[in-house]
């Protein structure tokens, strides 16, 4: 192995880095609020909400999300122009609509673990649902949340990778194009991997910061 | 305070009745309750003492029956053997009517005692927030926790934390107060302090039903004691006639049994006092633990009446007095 090599390559690989963090955090705050959206639908007590938010998760989880990303890329556009996107929007777009599936299982599970005596007692004071909801029911639901609301988005930075099927210029692409010119993965594909593990581990802190943010005074 | 005869119930409950799957909880129970009334439920675990509570507020829905609060109907029976309910709105409405104080506290974790009072006010009644905050400051005062206005839940004693959850309730200047077996959570030297607020309630007139297994409160505090059994209400009347010369042979087994459980009167007797630590708003002047204490001594007299009234053999029915099956 050749450390020198990693060291040259190391800043064409990181061209493609800001893509990546560009796809990630579009992703994330694309999903977020539709995950949020998914998980207070599946919750509730008004069917065909229930069951619009169970078909899509059921859906969207049941299927690679390469499938999806090649949907987005190649076969909307066949509906009309409106939906014809750029390859990294479309990669934003699978990537989101893939990510909320599994945040609105998170969210819907932080909700499910509050005490339902916190609904009761919210209730018994003739406070409205979305009153409730919004200030006693998420804020707690939220520290129950964080650890698999992040391994979600480890999930949805790692598979931004997979944007390189529909030619976005992320780090993964860019790191083939360096291994088909040079003959040689070996070197290319650890730096590659340096710099996920670089992003992954601060999310990882981050996650630590949130834990530590919404625990309960005690 | 007695019940005035010329005015019209504060809650009037009639033929209640609930199951849960194929389990009928409540048989029909009658219940008026005047304002300023203090009513005591009490009854063996299971009998459904909690769940004509949470009809009261209809966070349980009752089958059948009428409730009606402070004049406004939150449900009736309807044509065709349906009950019908009031509108979401008009339930929130008569919600703010009704307090509830529960038997695990329910204070929101994430707010400080502070916050828990203020919320509803200012969400609910849309209170102006530097009232809203007097006012919360003032009713966590009168429980004896000012001190711990800034303090979170679980920084707190389950004594202190149910005192908070009953400035709460009371922040919404309810018609009515609820409580559930307030006290049945908190460790048994920590219930004096909770009990005492409840009395210091009923003093100012304040309209309370109480499920409770402390005979001493329901005997000192209540006008009124039920007793339930199986959803019925097998025995009512002054404290002193339920408790002291109960009628019903159900009703001397329960309170026979739950008197040789509780031998607290004893046990208490040269404990030291209760948190003397604490400012209490109200009440001043009075020692709270000797208050505590002749709550506890009222335990033990009951305990030598019923002695009395169950070891003379006199004869009994056993039919309930009112709501029979
Ligand atoms: N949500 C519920 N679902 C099913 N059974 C219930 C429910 N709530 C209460 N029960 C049953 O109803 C009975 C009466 O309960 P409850 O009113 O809590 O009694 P108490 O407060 O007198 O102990 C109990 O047997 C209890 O198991
Ligand atoms: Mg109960």
């Amino acid at each position: 192995m050749d450390v020198g090599f990693i060291i040259d390559i190391m800043p064409e690989i990181l061209e493609g880095f800001s893509t990546t963090v560009r796809l990630f955090l579009w992703s994330m705050l694309f999903s977020t609020p539709l995950g949020l959206a998914l998980a207070l639908m599946r919750l509730s007590p008004l069917g065909p909400f229930r069951w619009v938010a169970g078909f899509y998760g059921w859906l969207v989880r049941g299927i690679p999300l390469i499938l999806i990303m090649f949907y987005v890329f190649f076969a909307l556009p066949e509906f009309g122009e409106a939906f014809l996107l750029s390859p990294f929007w479309s990669a934003v777009a699978a990537l989101s609509v893939w990510t909320a599936s599994y945040q609105a299982e998170a969210i819907r599970s932080g909700v499910l673990a509050v005490d339902q005596g916190q609904f009761e007692a919210a209730e018994a004071l003739g406070m409205t649902k979305l009153h409730y909801m919004r200030r006693i029911v998420l804020p707690q639901s939220v520290r129950i949340i964080v650890p698999p609301f992040t391994g979600n988005a480890i999930n949805t930075l790692k598979q931004t990778s997979l944007a390189t099927v529909i030619t976005v210029p992320e780090m993964s692409l860019l790191t083939t194009r360096i291994i088909s010119r040079e003959f040689n993965a070996l070197e290319p594909l650890l730096a590659l991997a340096i710099i996920y593990l670089a992003l992954t581990t601060v999310l990882v802190f981050a996650q630590q910061g949130l834990e530590r943010a919404f625990r309960l005074k005690a | 305070m007695a019940p005035l005869d010329n005015v019209a119930p504060l809650v009037k409950v009639e033929g209640l009745t609930k199951s849960f799957g194929d389990n009928q909880i409540l048989n029909g129970i009658d219940l008026e309750v005047a304002a300023g009334e203090v009513v005591s439920i009490i009854g063996p675990s299971g009998s459904g003492k909690t769940t004509i509570l949470r009809c009261l507020n209809l966070l349980e829905r009752p089958d059948g029956g009428r409730i009606e609060i402070d004049g406004q109907m939150l449900c009736e029976d309807g044509a065709n053997g349906r009950i019908n309910f009031a509108g979401k709105s008009e339930i929130r409405k008569i919600r703010e009517e009704v307090g509830m104080v529960f038997q695990r506290f329910n204070l929101f974790p994430h707010m400080t005692a502070l916050e828990n009072v203020v919320e509803a006010p200012m969400a609910v009644k849309g209170a102006d927030k530097a009232v809203a905050k007097a006012r919360a400051l003032e009713l966590l005062d009168s429980v004896g926790l000012s001190h711990r206005a800034d303090h979170y839940p679980l920084q707190m004693s389950g004594g202190q934390q149910q005192r908070v959850a009953i400035a709460r309730a009371l922040a919404m200047d309810p018609a009515v107060m609820l409580f559930d077996e307030v006290t049945s959570a908190v460790d048994p030297e920590l219930a004096g302090e909770i009990l005492l607020v409840m009395k210091q309630l009923a003093e100012q007139g304040m309209t309370m039903i109480v499920v409770t297994h402390e005979m001493g409160f329901a005997a000192d505090v209540s006008d009124r004691v039920l007793f339930i059994d199986h959803g019925l209400v097998i025995e009512q009347g002054k404290a002193s006639q339920v408790l002291g010369s109960p009628q019903q042979d159900r009703t001397k087994a329960f309170l026979k049994a739950v008197l040789e459980r509780t031998p607290m009167a004893e046990e208490n007797a040269d404990s030291p006092p209760v948190e003397t630590e604490e400012s209490w708003g109200t009440g001043a002047g009075v020692d709270e633990s000797e208050q505590i204490a002749s709550l506890e001594s009222e335990v033990a007299r009951l305990r030598q009446e019923l002695d009395a009234a169950t070891t003379t053999d006199e004869p009994t029915t056993d039919e309930p007095t009112e709501s029979g099956e």
